[in-house]
């Protein structure tokens, strides 16, 4: 994968500071990065440490305090019709089915009704739910919702997909099949993703990049190139090994 | 295992069967064999055909439990339509609720026969004031419902929404009202079992028709059969009522877990 692409998304000394009467809580420091177009960037960082935050800065549920965020080379403030979401506890609506849950992107943006069923039909059976469209989240695994969220993500002509530890309330069975999955549908299907992750061996066997952050409040501490390991990648070979011996040294992962 | 759990479905169907045997059993057994001067099935059946052909009042007895149901349908159907609107503006919009809540909260716990005579003195004693009365006591738990589901929908669901690009009224009415669904739908079943309490208080108090006005006519001409039999037509449309707003709900709602 070449990594000399053009610039899709760009953080400019991004900044979240929590202010209450309790006393002030930096959650962001300061974060620049630059996603490349059709990169499967990773952002890795120990439990709490501000980078769903940073996420959520990106795709904006959140004001940053401080920097600017860049799509496409413009400055861009609030929600963005090319970025969304993959979130971490699904959000998948309980009373829409997969089918009203994938179209909710082109529903909420005018998207007629036959037009949208028929590329939520696309998706879905692209993340293998093909035969699943009118079932309810209620009668589906966890990880066929999470299924769910991606075809959502897709679904909603996003070109930046941003997914917050979206493995992370799976079972490590699961987790590993839907690390394959997502390789797999972005291999079919290439937009520029973002994932953050705490898991190191997620990190390595997923990115493009790693981008590894600090303990709270959140810096840029180190970015690793990953192109030189082939995919599929196989996570017990001897480079794995000593990029995973490099990056756990290199985490701040002590408790304090 | 398949087979312990097709007869374990089998005995839950008897149980109610028993139950209510075993129920009847005792009241015959009080009636017969104590001081308690209560009127036996017997007596009250026998009390029920007398009303086919001698009405009570003017009234048959299906047509006084239809007058009852009627003023509480009437009352709560206009509960339903102000306060899930009301609620939801309350759980919406912070100044509505800054200016609304306060008023609201000081008048909820009066119950809604404390009004009975400031409602006969303004409306007189028609039809009108039973329903504004049943009302008072129906609105108030739709309202409170309402508003708390809207208020307690998770961050999660409207950042979504947010994501996918929902935002005001697409927001409260795709993602917040069907996420309130469920506070609301228990709300209304709050308010049909205050509804059906409150109605036969107030028809007890002051009525010339309906259920609660027959249990006091019954009281006044020491004629314990007719309460009785009031009594089970009142038990037996309120278990009706509430287990048909369970299929309506089931029906409007079929995501969720029963």
């Amino acid at each position: 994968m070449p990594l000399d692409g053009k610039i899709k998304l760009k953080a400019e000394h991004l900044c979240k500071i929590y202010f209450s009467s309790k006393g002030d809580m930096d959650a962001v420091e300061d974060i620049s990065l630059e996603v490349k177009e059709n990169e499967f960037l990773v952002i890795l960082g120990p439990g709490q440490c501000g980078k769903s935050v940073f996420l959520n800065m990106l795709c904006g549920l959140e004001e940053p305090t401080n920097g600017k965020i860049y799509r496409d080379g413009t400055e861009i403030h609030g929600t963005d019709e090319k970025i969304s979401m993959v979130f971490q506890r699904m959000a998948i609506m309980p009373w829409k089915n997969s089918m009203q849950n994938v179209e909710m992107g082109p529903k909420y943006h005018g998207v007629n009704k036959n037009v949208r069923r028929q590329s939520g039909m696309r998706f879905l059976e692209m993340v293998g739910l093909k035969g699943f469209e009118g079932s309810y989240p209620r009668q589906l695994s966890g990880g066929m919702k999470q299924r769910v969220g991606i075809a959502r993500a897709y679904n909603a002509d996003a070109e930046i997909l941003l997914m917050d530890e979206p493995f992370g309330a799976l079972d490590a069975q699961t987790r590993y099949q839907m690390q394959d999955e997502i390789l797999r549908i972005w291999e079919k299907d290439r937009r520029t993703i973002l994932f953050v992750t705490n898991n190191i061996e997620e990190a390595i066997y997923l990115g493009d990049r790693i981008v590894l952050l600090s303990k709270r409040p959140a810096v840029v501490k180190e970015i690793y190139d990953l192109s030189h390991l082939p995919r599929p990648r196989d996570n017990v070979s001897r480079s794995f090994m000593e990029m995973r011996k490099e990056i756990t040294d290199a985490m701040d992962l002590g408790l304090e | 295992m398949k087979k312990q759990n097709k007869y374990y479905h089998i005995m839950l169907g008897i149980f109610p069967v028993i139950s209510i045997g075993c129920f009847i059993a005792l009241w015959y057994f009080v009636a017969a064999y104590t001081d308690y001067r209560i009127p036996n099935l017997t007596q009250v059946w026998e009390r029920f055909l007398v009303t086919l052909e001698k009405p009570i009042a003017k009234k048959s007895i299906f047509e006084h439990a239809g007058i009852s149901l009627l003023r509480v349908v009437k009352a709560l159907a206009c509960s339903i339509i102000l306060g899930i609107p009301l609620g939801l503006l309350m759980g919406w919009n912070k100044t509505f609720r800054g200016i609304v809540r306060p008023i609201f909260e000081a008048i909820r716990p009066i119950p809604p026969i404390a009004w009975i005579p400031l409602i006969t003195m303004w409306f007189g004693i028609g039809e009108l004031p039973k329903i504004i009365i049943i009302f008072l006591g129906t609105f108030v738990p739709i309202v409170v419902n309402s508003y708390t589901g809207v208020a307690m929908v998770p961050r999660l669901n409207t950042d979504a929404g947010k994501i996918f690009g929902a935002d005001g009224r697409k927001l409260l009415t795709d993602i917040v009202l069907p996420t309130a669904f469920p506070s609301i739908f228990a709300g209304i079943r709050t308010a049909i079992g205050t509804g059906w309490v409150v109605m036969l208080a107030a028809e007890m108090i002051s009525a010339k028709s309906g259920l609660g006005f027959l249990v006091i006519r019954g009281q006044d001409v020491s004629d314990y059969p007719l309460i009785l039999l009031a009594m089970i037509f009142i038990g037996v449309i309120g278990a009706a009522l509430s287990f048909i707003f369970n299929r309506i709900e089931r029906w409007i709602c079929p995501w969720m877990e029963k």
